[in-house]
């Protein structure tokens, strides 16, 4: 991932009215983790998985405040049980940022898996998502995200694909 | 020593702060014992959800304390939260841990602190959150209330109860959803912010 792309994320999130980032760290969002952590209008919260972090963003909602999950996109199969029970029962949202492990051209077996599923249960939990593989989208993807977010009350997603992270 | 006992003390205690709870017997306990937390209250069906959304609560808003009241088998569904707070230190979060050692809201069958080998409170100290403490008398119980709403470090409360729910109270009648707008409604009039405004266009 390069600097262009962290910034053009953190521009985003600022455009959005984040504060709050939780995130469990993976390697394609390597560099993006530390500038999280060294912005100070952001606080970031280190979660032990991402179903914790879905979890804390809902509770982060309730304040008034904005968060995201950061997460590869692996998280979301950890995410679902507090993504459903949030989302579907009480209308509470998490905006996801992912990123896109197993895309056609992964090179590690263990990835496939990722890629597999991610659309699949985005789409069964009925989540709107947009995969961005080119640099000038990421901004106004996640600005969208956040608008469809808090006009639905449910979560939504925004997968970085392609070169912005390989 | 019963939850219901346990709640009344609680209740008598606070006024101005935000719950979040957990699913099961002691929602329709809580409905009850603290009538005039009713607003102040997010009742949640959300088993392992509850102590990450009460802390999310408490980051967005420091200067309000929050109490998450979970269980036995919701905190065992995640216990990685408590190593969070370990690390995070919230210093206006509040956890009562209404432990029954059974998932009483399917009957009763037993969690894992019904061996009387897992210690949730020990759990909790060893990842950072150093005042948890396991209470069995009401007295204990309400002392430990007061020193965590007053704290400025994490604060966990064991509650080793009795099972059963208390019996002939009133039903909460509302679902996850209502239970939300009332709720955020409640910290928008409280705080004077808006949390769900209007669309675009009306």
């Amino acid at each position: 991932m390069q600097q262009e792309a962290v910034t053009a994320v953190i521009s985003g999130l600022k455009r959005a009215g984040v504060s709050v980032v939780c995130y469990l760290p993976d390697s394609l969002f390597k560099p993006l983790y530390p500038a999280l952590d060294a912005d100070p209008e952001l606080r970031t919260i280190r979660v032990t998985n991402e179903g914790e972090g879905a979890s804390i963003c809902g509770g982060v909602f309730l304040s008034g405040q904005r968060a995201v999950l950061v997460m590869e996109n692996s998280g979301l199969r950890a995410a679902v049980e507090p993504l459903a029970r949030m989302g579907l029962g009480a209308g509470i949202p998490v905006v996801m940022l992912m990123s896109y492990r197993g895309e056609l051209g992964e090179n590690n077996w263990w990835a496939i898996p990722h890629g597999i599923t991610m659309e699949p249960v985005l789409n069964a939990l009925r989540v709107p998502y947009r995969i961005v593989r080119e640099q000038a989208d990421i901004e106004q993807a996640i600005v969208d995200s956040y608008e469809s977010s808090y006009a639905s009350y449910y979560h939504s997603a925004v997968v970085l694909g392609g070169g912005i992270v390989r | 020593m019963k939850r219901y006992d346990c709640m009344l003390e609680l209740s008598r205690l606070v006024s101005d702060e935000l719950v979040i709870l957990s699913l099961g017997g002691s929602v329709d306990e809580w409905y009850n014992a603290a009538p005039h937390m009713r607003t102040a209250s997010l009742f949640q069906q959300q088993l392992g959800c509850v102590t990450p959304e009460a802390f999310g609560l408490a980051v967005g808003l420091p200067h309000q304390r929050v109490i998450s009241l979970d269980t036995d088998g919701g905190l065992l569904f995640n216990l990685g939260i408590l190593a969070t707070l370990g690390n995070e230190q919230p210093p206006n979060l509040f956890i009562v841990v209404w432990d029954n050692e059974s998932y009483q809201s399917i009957g009763g069958p037993p969690t894992h602190t019904a061996t009387g080998r897992v210690d949730l409170a020990a759990i909790a100290r060893g990842a950072g959150v150093e005042q948890s403490h396991t209470v069995r008398t009401l007295a204990e119980f309400a002392e430990h209330c007061q020193a965590g709403l007053a704290a400025t470090v994490p604060y966990l409360v064991v509650a080793k109860v009795e099972g059963g729910a208390q019996p002939g109270i009133k039903r909460k009648h509302s679902d996850g959803r209502e239970d939300k707008y009332i709720f955020v409604r409640h910290v928008e009039a409280t705080e004077g912010i808006t949390i769900m405004g209007p669309s675009e266009h009306n």
